[in-house]
């Protein structure tokens, strides 16, 4: 009964971290670049509607374009005024330099906002549950799974039935031979930024209902998007769909064993350490991933 | 013999350069006796700890060219093993440096064999990943003290054993003997075969292969002497700061400062990470003093560190080094 409770959670949380991870995939296959930053553009998605949610009174179901706008901007302008000089660069400045970005993110924002931690506590579904049978949902929870799964397909069918998505599914497959066939790799990496910011942006507005947000929240998410990413394939978006799910899956089921076996070593404190090995172990023994087509 | 002559010879340095060293080192003998306050004493032993990080990491990270983030995990293991025997066996100092260092190898040597097989991207995030495990399990361990971290028994009189003085000065010359072996071993180290072998993988690995180079035990041989180099910082951290946590030995910012250092100054010069140390150190301390404190000025700090970070891997990958070097060769 546990297990299948935390499966269905960890199934709800996997499909926020599916769409948390997609944005760095996307960004990996089409430029081969490491954003580090990933997760302060979930932070500041976060913010955006919890401050929407307190100065304009706007519930964080219907403010949650507010986070994928503030997210798109925040691809735009990172890849225009900086990652595109960055790319001139070895692979050790790239690594670098998100870096540096991601600490100028979480540091501005602790500059703007201070380091006191955050929850919405009005909105439509804050506090609210579902019961279905045996299991207990909480509606924040529901919808940031069923929206994110919703978010997710969109972005799939974008890149998989529209030009522009094919031009960039091209890109990232080889980028010499896309740009001879007239595909502009500059405009191409500027769309994967905006996607990537867009799809995380949104992801910290639907966390933001059950999570707290406070500037260091991204390193955390950061980590597990990492997790995904290799787990599915670097640049792989189906792969980072399952390895999401499975990752979620994890991270629930993962207290809960240490809970019926009595093991206090294995208590929750611990549930990221597990992604953090999970990660270690899956590109060691299977750099390509699940689905992965890069090496 | 040869080695030491060896480590001991700068004469393929520039002119300007030796005779920048020379100055350099004046200073740093002469520094105690010019009656700097305490602060700037502190950021000395900073600076001078981070030197050495730096060249530690230089050596897989700068010749060996592999983005390592996952230094502060040897911290961890040289300052926990130096303060864990001097609290449980009060093992002294001389003998759990050692010990410590000999753990980071063993250490090493076990995360280095599978996370070399790893390259780019992929490397970098599981160097991170090795030390953010170590550090949750030493968070959660009760029996290292948690999160809460040990502190060091304090001995009434000075204890050369035990490494504990009454003044700065003396730890400040401890960690300067320690900076001046480092910067000789990396002068000799540079002129290795390993040195030879690393450079050579970093500009193309497929040829170093070709040329019947194991690619994979250098990195490994490179890892673990950085890791050694590292531990010795962690337990001189240790019996200096008299507290330590796994926060401020483990932590994820702690690896990218030692890596960053190294890479601002100029990576895979002998120079590069001194010249990082010296220029992010201070800048740090002296921003975190006057602008850290203020009210309302919370992290702006960190904001103007992070956006030299950017604009120095946006502008000048190779670092300072790189843009002296590059002055250089337009004046001749």
């Amino acid at each position: 009964m546990l297990i299948a409770d935390a499966l269905l959670q960890g199934i709800l949380m996997g499909l926020l971290f599916a769409l948390v991870s997609l944005g760095l995939t996307v960004i990996f296959g089409v430029m081969d670049i490491v954003n580090f930053a990933h997760g302060e553009f979930l932070m500041l998605g976060m913010y955006s509607v919890y401050w929407a949610n307190l100065f304009f009174h706007i519930d964080p179901l219907i403010a949650l374009p507010v986070s994928a706008v503030v997210g798109v901007l925040l691809g735009l302008a990172s890849y225009y005024c900086f990652i595109k000089y960055l790319l001139r660069g070895p692979a050790i400045a790239q690594l670098f330099g998100t870096f540096g970005l991601m600490l100028f993110l979480q540091y501005f924002a602790m500059f703007l906002f201070s380091a006191d931690y955050r929850m919405i506590d009005k909105g439509l579904l804050v506090g609210k549950s579902l019961s279905v049978g045996p299991f207990i949902f909480d509606w924040t929870k529901l919808a940031a799974g069923i929206l994110s799964l919703i978010a997710f397909a969109v972005v799939y069918y974008f890149l998989h039935k529209t030009k522009t998505g094919k031009a960039l599914q091209a890109t990232s497959l080889n980028k010499e031979a896309a740009s001879y066939m007239g595909i502009r790799t500059d405009r191409m990496n500027a769309i994967a930024w905006a996607i990537g910011g867009g799809t995380v942006g949104m992801a910290g507005g639907l966390l933001v209902n059950f999570y707290y947000a406070y500037p260091m929240v991204g390193i955390l998410f950061v980590m597990i998007a990492f997790a995904c990413v290799a787990l599915g394939g670097f640049g792989s978006i189906k792969g980072v769909f399952f390895a999401g799910l499975l990752v979620g899956i994890l991270e629930m089921i993962f207290p809960v064993f240490g809970h019926l076996i009595g093991s206090d070593f294995l208590g929750p404190h611990f549930k990221f350490t597990v992604v953090y090995l999970a990660y270690f172990i899956i590109v060691v023994v299977r750099p390509q991933g699940l689905f992965g087509w890069k090496n | 013999m040869e080695k030491l002559k060896d480590a001991l010879d700068f004469s393929d340095f520039s002119k300007a350069e030796r005779i920048g060293l020379v100055i350099f080192s004046v200073f740093l003998f002469a520094f105690p006796w010019i009656g700097a306050g305490s602060f700037t004493t502190t950021v000395m032993i900073q600076f001078l700890l981070f030197s050495l990080f730096g060249m530690g990491w230089n050596t897989i990270g700068g010749y060996g060219g592999q983005v390592e983030l996952g230094k502060a995990q040897y911290v961890g293991i040289g300052s926990y093993t130096v303060a864990l025997m001097m609290v449980w066996w009060k093992v002294p100092f001389w003998v759990s440096m050692p010990i410590g260092i000999l753990i980071a190898v063993g250490y090493s040597f076990i995360i280095g064999y599978p996370l070399f097989r790893l390259k780019g991207h992929y490397f970098a995030i599981a160097t991170i990943c090795t030390s953010l495990v170590l550090k949750d399990i030493f968070d959660n361990w009760n029996l290292v003290g948690a999160a809460k971290g040990i502190e060091l028994p304090i001995h009434d009189h000075p204890d050369f054993l035990y490494m504990q003085f009454k003044s700065d000065t003396y730890y400040y010359y401890f960690i300067m003997a320690l900076f001046y072996i480092a910067l000789f071993y990396m002068n000799w180290f540079r002129k290795s075969k390993l040195g030879y072998q690393l450079r050579m993988i970093k500009d193309d690995e497929d040829a170093a292969e070709s040329l019947g180079i194991d690619i994979r035990w250098c990195k490994i041989k490179a890892y673990s002497i950085a890791s050694a180099f590292v531990a010795v910082g962690g337990g001189f951290m240790a019996v200096y700061n008299l507290y330590i946590d796994p926060a401020s030995t483990m932590e994820l910012s702690l690896s990218i400062k030692i890596a960053l250092m190294a890479m601002l100054g100029g990576a895979a010069s002998l120079w590069g990470p001194i010249i990082g140390a010296a220029f992010l150190v201070p800048l740090d301390r002296f921003l975190g003093s006057w602008l850290g404190g203020q009210k309302g000025l919370t992290g702006i700090d960190f904001m103007i560190y992070a956006a030299l970070i950017m604009i120095v891997s946006a502008y000048q990958p190779r670092g300072i080094w790189g843009i002296i070097e590059q002055f250089r060769k337009r004046g001749h």
